[in-house]
């Protein structure tokens, strides 16, 4: 096995993580980040990227959105996509675009079967500007919508059988969703479609400040908790060892910290690896 | 009667709609998209505060120095207002915030502090210095002492100047230096300031009126000998000029 456990990519963290020789381990950048001309950010990249596989995160592309990609921000994604040569490119299963203003956020939509067409079709043009397919990623859900003419998974398998497109499954989202909306986080592990698989986040989440709410929020500002280690190990388990990235945003830790965490998912990997591999006497 | 002004689109999908209503809700304007309650009303707080709090962090981060000018509670009120007025238009927050300086120009609450919005102006040039294109700086040594009059010597990418009615200079160089012996010795007088990129590194400098006129001559495309001329006729001092800029990596 080669890659296993990752960690988002910080500056701050850039000598730690450069001089880091941990086995399999490898870095995700959000893409937007690094869209500039030049200068020590972009040179900081190039420095990791000599040293350590890198995968491309974008939180920008609005793919959900009833309208296509923008051609300049799916322009420059490729330009950066030739520059860094990252093993994987991903964004996120919702919207971002409204009356000229960019949410950073990932917003939900009622998953119909026109809505499906279009997040299809927006795939494809992704794929086809960046001359490879992309993983796509399930968001964390705050409200269940009325108007849903399918369940997320089926969506997100609908979407890979028919874009080419593999899927990036965040089970910390699985789990703040299925909290939020009242469903089984475990059935919704076991639905994802094992083979369109492609890499597995894993997060932390908070308590909605509001004292009045009992909803989770997909913070990335905390360790990852002990339910979505649990589920973690529930999808390894049955989907078989694959790229897994600890996402940490906000209260960020020494870079030590977070290798501990990391550690942690790569020797669930290893195992998972070694339980699969076939006994050489 | 058509309504000239909101034009229905007739083929508009039911996503787009969806859509218009969400974002119009997330908004604050007309009514929630669709039926959902109290739980739909504070997914929708949510949402927006996420994106909020994303905007603004991108804000403090392109202004550290308006941040502690004004503290942490009213940059906060302030960062607010703008990402109210002004959302970010496009995913690249490390950009965002190009219109804060000519914001602060007429936010009430800061009316006394006249040289905030300079000191914006001059964070805003360290952003644009920061992520400019990558050029090797014009090296002194092989220019030589054969500088020809008639040459033309172009800005390196990330170099950007401006003159300030403020000592706007020497407040960022003390703030960002946590020197507060020389935050107090800032005398109010008109400042300019030179920010470059020789390398990775941005340096902020601050900078004479003859220097001023030497590099606006030169990003307006004249030649040396005019913009040596301009510089002389502010009544500075060629050399030390020069070599200045060519040591903070003016040119490429």
């Amino acid at each position: 096995m080669t890659l296993t456990a990752g960690l988002g990519f910080k500056l701050e963290h850039f000598d730690d993580a450069s001089m880091c020789r941990a086995q399999g381990l490898w870095f995700e950048v959000h893409a937007e980040n690094y869209m500039v001309d030049g200068g020590p950010r972009l040179a900081a990249l190039g420095a990791l990227r000599d040293r350590h596989p890198i995968s491309l995160h974008g939180v920008g592309l609005s793919i959900a959105s009833d309208t296509a990609p923008d051609a300049e921000h799916l322009r420059r994604l490729a330009a950066l996509v030739r520059r860094v040569e990252p093993i994987a490119v991903s964004d996120h299963l919702a919207w971002q675009k409204w009356d000229g203003v960019h949410h950073s956020d990932f917003l939900p939509f009622p998953r119909t079967r026109q809505a499906l067409d279009r997040v299809v079709d927006n795939v494809g043009r992704v794929q086809d500007g960046l001359g490879r397919p992309m993983l796509v990623e399930n968001p964390s859900l705050y409200v269940d919508l009325p108007g849903h003419e399918m369940s997320e998974i089926e969506f997100l398998s609908e979407l890979a059988k028919r874009s080419g497109c593999g899927l990036l499954v965040d089970v910390n989202n699985v789990f703040v969703s299925a909290s939020n909306i009242g469903i089984n986080a475990a059935m919704c592990i076991d639905g994802f479609p094992a083979d369109a698989v492609g890499e597995i986040h894993l997060a932390g989440h908070s308590p909605d400040p509001d004292i009045a709410s009992n909803l989770l929020i997909d913070s990335h500002d905390a360790p990852v908790a002990d339910e979505v280690w649990r589920l973690y190990r529930r999808l390894i388990a049955r989907v078989g060892p694959r790229p897994t990235l600890i996402e940490r945003d906000d209260h960020i830790p020494p870079f030590d910290t977070l290798m501990l965490e990391r550690d942690r998912a790569h020797a669930i990997l290893v195992d998972a690896d070694r339980a699969r591999a076939p006994v050489h006497v | 009667m058509s309504d000239a002004t909101h034009p229905q689109p007739v083929n508009q999908s039911e996503l787009a709609r969806f859509q218009q209503a969400f974002g119009a809700a997330l908004a604050g304007q007309g009514a929630t998209p669709v039926a959902g309650g109290s739980a739909l009303a504070r997914a929708l707080a949510i949402h927006r505060n996420t994106s909020a709090k994303a905007a603004q962090d991108a804000l403090a981060a392109n202004y550290p120095v308006v941040r502690a000018l004004f503290g942490d509670d009213a940059f906060s009120a302030c960062a607010g207002a703008f990402v109210s007025a002004e959302p970010p238009r496009e995913p690249r927050l490390n950009a965002y915030g190009a219109g804060f300086p000519a914001f602060l120009q007429d936010y009430a609450p800061a009316a006394e502090l006249s040289y905030v919005p300079d000191v914006a102006a001059l964070e805003r040039l360290h952003v644009e210095a920061l992520f400019a294109a990558d050029a090797t700086s014009l090296d002194g040594l092989a220019l030589g002492a054969a500088l020809d009059p008639e040459a033309v010597l172009r800005l390196h990418p990330a170099t950007r100047f401006t003159a300030f009615p403020s000592p706007a200079v020497g407040i960022w160089l003390a703030h960002r230096d946590g020197d507060e012996a020389a935050l107090g010795e800032v005398v109010w007088r008109p400042e300019a300031v030179l920010v470059t990129r020789p390398g990775l590194d941005v340096r902020v400098e601050r900078i004479n009126a003859p220097a001023v006129a030497f590099l606006s001559a030169c990003a307006s495309g004249q030649t040396l000998g005019v913009a040596a001329t301009a510089a002389a006729e502010a009544g500075g001092d060629l050399p030390t000029m020069f070599a200045m800029l060519i040591t903070a990596g003016a040119f490429a």
